[in-house]
């Protein structure tokens, strides 16, 4: 039986990329030509369907808030005590305002009065307790986990009165506001983190303050959100604070790629999640809404560990990120829409500076860099020195569909002045087995995460403080031990943003970080009738501001 | 005979519970081989950022860090007290799982199993009485071509043609009465192949015999010919045939649930296959075990019903009197 599981995947993409063809002619009299209506006036009411290629695993709000499928349902169910946009813009939400003490370990959040949970529950002080508290510890021997990048330096919350919290931490940590805004900290009713992790991960019984409620849901199939009516504590910055127009939204999941292009193409659904980039510029063409929005996080590229030969020469990281041509691979494998990277953390970051000029495209320079380092070129082109091959392993990153073709391509450019570069795809659970950061078989890690605060970056840098050590440099790095304290350590942002442009500049020259693109990891394609979604700082889309013209 | 049919039932059903039990420790072997599992994979998504240390103490305070003999007798006992556990991947009860899943394949495999039949009986049906010139011969070759052609291609062209060309169903809407006749369909045609193959091979067999001769010399028309007579003795074989396809509706609605988007046990499996889902992947093979054990029992009970020659003879197994010897070998999982 287990046998037969696999094939049927392939053959089945194969068959239904030779399909459309036929598809697309018979689209294009229906959905796809007809011309959107000019916006009038917001019309109510409306149900759209939203395609997905999984709905995640567990329900358990903490153990699935980040998921990049269930972060989805999740931002249309529960509210965040902050909002930040797509450029990381902080603006107030259920927290209508805060202080923070000089050093930046004591926070104050007065919250918005009158808020309640759908179960109720008011979403008071003590509620806010609640869900910090979950959200810093989880509750582990029930399988509840810890919110992976809240800040581990939380001390303690305390509730002042019913809409004033008082957060303290143990060390200076600027990062705690912008924080409230990532997926994963969303506020769930204190009634519903009581319960035990079974009863939790009942999605229907689940509790948040959000503009939609789950109507219905099955595991492995589809989520119902209907709106709720009385809502209205929407974030000012998204220009609407009372309740959803829509009446509804469905996230059904259908894992063929070509399957959820076709519904959306064919007037079945409304949103297509994660399309193939390559098919975008003909959507666009046929009339569909393509949205590529960036998150917040570090950019698509490789973290590189020093401790593995031939890495731990500088030379050769640096002759690594000269023969990366980056305009190549947005021009092969992706579209216009993706950008050129300029950093290690994405451009809308606040915090990012542009350092293009240290990841330019010079091929010259790298084998210049090799030679130096007696890589020397020996038959079919390849470098070799001391009898071993100048080789380099990649690790497809399953979470980003596109990186086995980003790893060819690079291949190929690293091939042409003597790297053998191999390439290994496993599937998600094998990658989290086998593929980790700085691990003696991974010599480059495929980064993609997102983060809301450009602090985080403290702390992958070495492994202090519990920290992930991305490039294997534990304490050996002097200068990178100085720029992560002073930067974890900053009270401002006017004190860390220097700080932060020269730890840049230095990552990028030490070869330390080998960045490919600015990451768009969740891509829309989408029914041109439907206008107005708004996407966060993370790059998910908010239907809450969207509207559905019946014509 | 009466005591002979009950020790042979006795007999049957401990090998069934001993193939269960058998299935489920291989299932949980074969597992936990594989690296990884669902709640270490969930914590090392990249979103996450947890340590590899942090990640060792949230598993070691769920007990998954014990040895591997001491999980697998903690899951048998949980087992045998009629305890599937919760999954792994969703934290939510087993049984409920199932439960939510369950109706769905019934009403797939049910339908896939009418078309078969249809299918199978029609085919018979022309590979007697169709005329040579309108290609019999042709029809013949029917089975061999459904048996080549796997269902999930089937099943994309069913999709791409009546779902988006014809719009005869709604692609997104899988559960509805016209989706499911085409999924049916699709999961129903292989299937069909192998028990019009033995049907075909039976039926020539039977309308060679005098009895068909003289049935027909008595005038009877092809359709009463082949219902009142031909079909009841040949059909014996395709009995047996018809149980060991369980197995084949059980693996073919796994594909064909996932070419349809039905959230079915197929769709279960799928997903806990893909996350090393432990518990959800044991109770899910014990009931397929139960299921194929149970209908290959079933078919064995009905032998005699069926041919009045079917005499339980000394070592308790069914054997049909006369009847082609290997398709009685091929009776069931349990022969020893």
């Amino acid at each position: 039986m287990t046998e037969r599981l696999s094939p049927p995947s392939l053959s089945r993409r194969h068959l239904l990329i030779a399909t459309p063809a036929a598809a697309t002619a018979a689209l294009a009299t229906t959905a796809g030509l007809r011309p959107a209506r000019g916006a009038g006036s917001p019309n109510d009411g409306g149900d759209i369907t939203f395609l997905i290629d999984s709905l995640g695993g567990t329900w358990i709000p903490n153990n699935s808030a980040i998921s990049s499928f269930q972060g989805h349902i999740w931002g249309h169910v529960t509210d965040k005590l902050i909002y930040v946009d797509a450029d990381g813009k902080i603006s107030p939400w259920i927290a209508e305002r805060w202080e923070q003490n000089d050093t930046a370990t004591a926070f104050t959040l007065h919250l918005k009065q009158g808020v309640t949970f759908s179960d109720g529950t008011p979403l008071d002080a003590p509620a806010v307790v609640a869900n910090l508290d979950i959200w810093y510890a989880g509750r582990r021997n029930e399988g509840i986990n810890p919110i992976g990048l809240f800040p581990k330096t939380y001390d303690h919350a305390e509730a002042v009165d019913a809409a004033t919290v008082k957060v303290f931490f143990k060390v200076p940590t600027l990062g705690f506001i912008p924080t409230l805004g990532y997926h994963g900290s969303i506020l769930i009713s204190p009634k519903t983190i009581a319960r035990p992790a079974a009863r939790q991960a009942n999605l229907g019984k689940t509790s948040g303050s959000g503009p939609y409620l789950v109507d219905s849901w099955k595991e492995g199939d589809f989520v119902r959100l209907v709106r709720r009516k009385d809502y209205n504590w929407g974030p000012p910055a998204v220009g609407h604070t009372g309740p959803a127009f829509l009446d509804s939204i469905t996230y059904k999941l259908v894992a063929e790629q070509s399957l959820r292009v076709s519904a959306v193409q064919s007037g079945q659904a409304d949103i297509g999640y994660s399309p193939p980039p390559l098919e975008l510029q003909s959507l666009k063409e046929a009339g569909f809404t393509v949205a590529t929005p960036r998150y917040l996080g570090f950019v698509n590229g490789w973290a590189i560990n020093t401790k593995l030969a031939p890495f731990d020469d500088v030379r050769v990281r640096q002759a690594l990120q000269a023969a990366i041509n980056r305009q190549e691979i947005i021009d092969t494998v992706y579209t216009p829409d993706w950008k050129l990277a300029e950093s290690f953390i994405q451009s809308n970051v606040p915090g990012a500076t542009d350092h293009r000029e240290l990841l330019a495209y010079d091929p010259a320079r790298a084998e210049k860099l090799l030679d130096a380092a007696g890589w020397t070129k020996g038959a079919g082109g390849i470098r070799w020195k001391d009898g071993k091959p100048l080789s380099l392993t990649l690790h497809a990153n399953p979470y980003l569909a596109t990186s086995k073709a980003v790893g060819e391509l690079s291949a190929q450019q690293l091939g042409r002045i003597g790297w053998k570069v191999a390439i290994r795809a496993y599937d998600v659970v094998t990658f989290g087995e086998k593929v980790r950061f700085n691990s003696p078989t991974v010599p480059a890690y495929e980064v993609t995460r997102s983060f809301i605060d450009a602090g985080t970056v403290a702390s992958i840098l070495t492994d202090a403080n519990n920290g992930e050590d991305w490039f294997g440099l534990g304490e050996s790095d002097p200068k990178i031990n100085e720029l992560r304290d002073r930067i974890a350590g900053a009270g401002s942002a006017r004190v860390r943003d220097p700080l932060l442009d020269e730890l840049q500049k230095y990552v990028l020259e030490q070869g330390y970080f080998i960045p490919l693109t600015q990451i768009v990891q969740r891509i829309y394609v989408q029914n041109p009738k439907l206008k107005g979604e708004v996407y966060n700082g993370i790059a998910y889309a908010s239907y809450y501001t969207a509207t559905k013209s019946t014509a | 005979m009466r005591n002979a049919y009950r020790a042979y039932a006795a007999k049957r059903l401990v090998q069934a519970v001993v193939v269960i039990l058998l299935a489920y420790v291989l299932t949980f072997v074969v597992v936990s081989i594989l690296p990884g599992d669902p709640i270490t994979s969930v914590l090392r998504d990249p979103q996450n950022g947890f340590t590899e240390a942090e990640i060792q103490e949230i598993v070691a305070a769920q007990g998954l860090d014990k040895p591997i003999p001491v999980q697998l007798w903690t899951s048998l006992c949980h087992f045998l007290t009629g305890d599937l556990g919760l999954s792994m991947r969703s934290s939510r009860p087993v049984a409920t799982l199932i439960a939510e899943v369950l109706p769905s394949t019934l009403v797939l495999a049910s339908a896939g199993l009418a078309v078969a039949l249809l299918l199978a009986a029609a085919l018979g049906y022309g590979s007697q009485f169709l005329p040579k010139r309108f290609g019999q011969g042709f029809l013949r070759g029917f089975p061999a071509l459904f048996l080549s052609v796997p269902n999930f291609v089937i099943g994309l062209v069913l999709i791409h043609l009546f779902g988006f060309q014809f719009g005869f169903f709604r692609v997104l809407d899988p559960d509805s009465v016209r989706a499911t006749f085409f999924a049916a369909i699709a999961l129903g045609i292989p299937v069909s192949a192998q028990i019009a193959e033995v049907l075909i091979a039976n039926l020539d067999h039977e309308s060679r015999q005098e009895y068909a001769a003289v049935a027909r010399g008595r005038g009877l028309g092809p359709t009463r010919l082949f219902v009142r007579h031909l079909l009841k003795p040949s059909s014996l074989p395709v009995v047996t045939v018809i149980a060991l396809t369980i197995g084949e509706l059980l693996g073919g609605s796994l594909i064909t649930e996932t070419v349809f988007g039905r959230t079915g046990i197929g769709s279960l499996v799928q997903r806990s296959a893909t996350s090393h889902d432990l518990p959800v992947l044991q109770a899910v093979v014990s009931l397929a075990a139960v299921v194929f054990v149970l209908v290959n029992l079933i078919a064995d009970l009905v032998y005699p019903l069926l041919d009045p020659r079917v005499k339980l003879i000394g070592d308790h197994r069914p054997r049909p009197a006369g009847a082609d010897e290997s398709a009685a070998d091929t009776s069931g999982a349990v022969t020893p």
